[in-house]
């Protein structure tokens, strides 16, 4: 039983070579994936190749390398549609990330927003699923407001989404949510079916930042019921400066044009343009295809960890690692959690832990890892109103992908202990 | 001790640390044992913003020399403040602008020094560099001001290593002087392109005043230029040391913004444009 559990992770270790690296003379633990994941050979193999073999600008030409690029580009779309259950390919556009994505929204359905209009955040999100709204609100008068967490309301300290509070939040004015499907601090999966069904009932629609979301339980769009949903192909093991935004298909019409460029028109005068059908509409200039195209071999592999034989024992092991993680570092009096379940029933977490040591910083922690072989993430993570709402500037975080072992976790924590030991 | 000096002596202390733990051990038990910073230095605008940790620095002068107090969150970069204040203090200003120090490199800790660690140590080794040219601009002033004791200033181009503002005025007049300034500023080169600053047309205006002080206003290839900073350091150093100048003001504009027409003929035929 053992000995296959550790087969199977190695089998999957061994097509990720990243994993295999060394850093400062130590083998590399890496374990900041909520920032960017590695990526598997299957990836790696299809890049080079289509940088090699299959490299002509999509959607224009006569030729057959062109045809080559332009099937590899769309039948990465056809692969994301059906990886989230999207009805059709027209509801996938191509974007540069789940940032961009946002932005897109942000920009094009904020410009029927008015005077006193209200845009509803959650308090736990990341600067993307921010600062774009705020852009969105100094243009046109509305304004942004807050779904609080429990802290922010002095009710626990979990930092969870206080989602009871969405009712009192929904009024006429409330043009648009954008919410987070699990958050890059805490790793809490938010319940957003729940607000969903609450906004829809009042008319409203629903952005849908799956940044995390996507590589930790994944979403079927149309059981979510988003209107729009945004992730990137480089936090689940495509290509970096790939993103996408899912939108259905009558709210994707009603945004007027983003970028103005080439593939996203049908005809062009100098006097007046008429545009191009989704999703190409929203996909100016020439788009990162190759990047986009990557995402084919990236889902496999997704699909691969999460399926048969090989997704259970992956999904073991990710129970042991929250396990053995939430044991250390909620025993430990000295230290403190961001996102503790054990303050807040019924929640379900990610394998994000983000946490400070009372008396030490965060930055020298990392620091000292780092020596150890440990790759973690320092400082405030973009989301600095959650941060701050717990009190703390900056904290350490470690996040799993499902390549992560628990004697990962554990060497973690050694390390973590020795690090320590040298800083108090 | 001189600033190599000392920065030799840091070198040799690290030399027997044969693991980074050591090392390390070492950096910390500096952090900790620093002395600690009056809280009221702790005040905003000497704080150095940076994502992993927060550094806080405090300068003062004492006869004509620098000394520094600084404070951080993290211990690490505490310790590796503590090593930079320890080479710099009892410095005066123009010894720490032209310093150039190595020895954070050659300790190993090349890393911690590296603009992409937002661990406020960069920010901060700009800011002591700003404080010596700020110090430095006002001690020239004052000497500038002074009646003029000093011995002889000589035709010649003062020595390099001279203390900026030795140059006695009064016996230079506005015009010899302008001509100086020029001579200098033909040997401060753009860092791109290969030709100096005046040919350039990057100066737009310069003023000699009665009293000799030079007011240069000048401007940059381009508004993002990363090096703007050196430039004007090293105009500004040329300048200084300029026969007859007695003190340097240098505005930088961006307006009007700086285009190849700006160039003097000679200029433009070295780089083929003409």
């Amino acid at each position: 039983m053992e000995s296959a559990r550790e087969e199977i992770l190695s089998g999957v270790r061994a097509h990720v070579p990243a994993l295999g690296l060394k850093m400062n003379g130590e083998p590399l633990v890496y374990l900041d994936n909520a920032a960017t994941t590695q990526k598997p050979s299957t990836v790696l193999d299809f890049l080079s190749d289509a940088l090699r073999e299959g490299n002509a600008n999509v959607h224009r030409s006569m030729y057959a390398l062109s045809d080559r690029s332009t099937e590899a580009y769309e039948a990465a779309r056809e692969k994301v549609r059906a990886f989230i259950n999207a009805p059709s390919r027209e509801n996938v556009v191509f974007t540069s990330g789940t940032t961009a994505s946002i932005n897109l929204v942000a920009d094009t359905f904020c410009r029927r927003l008015g005077k006193g209009d209200v845009i509803l955040i959650e308090a736990d999100s990341h600067h993307s699923n921010i600062v774009p709204w705020q852009l969105a609100a100094e243009r046109t008068g509305a304004f942004v407001k807050v779904i609080p967490t429990d802290v922010l309301l002095g009710i626990g300290r979990s930092g969870r989404v206080a989602a009871e509070e969405v009712d009192n939040l929904l009024d006429d004015k409330v043009k648009i949510l954008a919410i987070t499907q699990i958050s890059n601090i805490t790793g809490f999966l938010n319940p957003v079916s729940e607000i969903i069904a609450k906004a829809h009932a009042k008319g409203i629609p629903v952005l849908v930042d799956g940044a995390q979301g996507i590589v930790h339980g994944g979403v079927d769009v149309r059981e979510m019921d988003c209107d729009f949903y945004a992730f990137s192909a480089h936090k689940i093991y495509g290509a970096t400066g790939v993103g996408i935004l899912y939108g259905k298909k009558e709210m994707l019409e009603s945004l007027p044009p983003y970028m103005g460029g080439g593939d996203m028109v049908e005809t062009v005068t100098y006097a007046k343009t008429t545009y191009a059908p989704l999703p190409l509409r929203f996909e100016a200039g020439t788009p990162n295809f190759i990047g986009a195209a990557s995402l084919l071999p990236a889902l496999e592999f997704a699909e691969y960890l999460s399926s048969g034989e090989t997704g259970k024992v992956i999904k073991e092991e990710e129970a042991r690692i929250t396990g053995y993680m939430l044991e250390r570092l909620t025993k430990d009096p000295l230290v403190e959690l961001y996102g503790n379940p054990a303050l807040c029933e019924g929640v379900c977490k990610a394998p994000i832990f983000t946490f400070n040591i009372k008396g030490i910083n965060a930055g020298d922690l990392a620091q000292l890892l780092d020596k150890m072989g440990v790759a973690v993430r320092s400082g405030m993570m973009c989301a600095e109103p959650l941060l701050n709402s717990f009190g703390v500037p900056s904290a350490l975080r470690a996040s799993f992908a499902p390549y992560n072992t628990l004697e990962e976790a554990e060497f973690f924590v050694r390390c973590l202990d020795r690090a320590r030991a040298m800083l108090l | 001790m001189s600033i190599k000096e000392i920065e030799q002596q840091i070198v040799e202390e690290f030399s027997i640390f044969d693991n980074w733990m050591d090392k390390y051990q070492y950096i910390i038990d500096l952090g900790k044992s620093m002395p600690v910073i009056a809280e009221e230095k702790k005040k905003d605008e000497n704080l150095i913003k940076g994502c992993q940790s927060r550094v806080w620095l405090d300068c003062r002068q004492e006869d004509g020399k620098l000394y520094f107090s600084a404070d951080s969150d993290a211990i690490i970069t505490k310790g590796i403040i503590s090593l930079l204040i320890r080479v710099y203090d009892g410095h005066t200003p123009k010894e720490i602008l032209d310093s150039e120090i190595d020895f954070i490199d050659t300790i190993g800790l090349r890393s911690n020094l590296s603009p992409t660690r937002a661990n406020g140590l960069v920010s901060m080794l700009k800011q002591i560099k700003l404080y010596a040219l700020a110090f430095n601009e006002i001690n020239e002033e004052s000497t500038a001001t002074a009646e003029p004791s000093k011995e002889n200033a000589s035709d010649v181009p003062s020595d390099e290593n001279a203390t900026a503002g030795q140059h006695s005025p009064g016996k230079y007049t506005v015009e010899e002087v302008q001509k100086n300034v020029i001579r200098a500023l033909k040997q401060v080169f753009d860092p791109e392109i290969p030709v100096n600053v005046y040919d350039l047309g990057l100066i737009y205006e310069l003023r000699v005043e009665d009293n000799l002080n030079v007011y240069i206003k000048m401007t940059m290839t381009s508004p993002t230029c990363p090096m703007a900073e050196d430039v004007v350091n090293d105009v500004n150093n040329a300048v200084s040391d300029a026969p007859g100048v007695a003190g340097v003001q240098i505005e930088l504009t961006f307006e009007p913004e700086w285009d190849e027409s700006r160039m003097t003929e000679e200029a433009r035929l070295e780089l083929g444009l003409i």
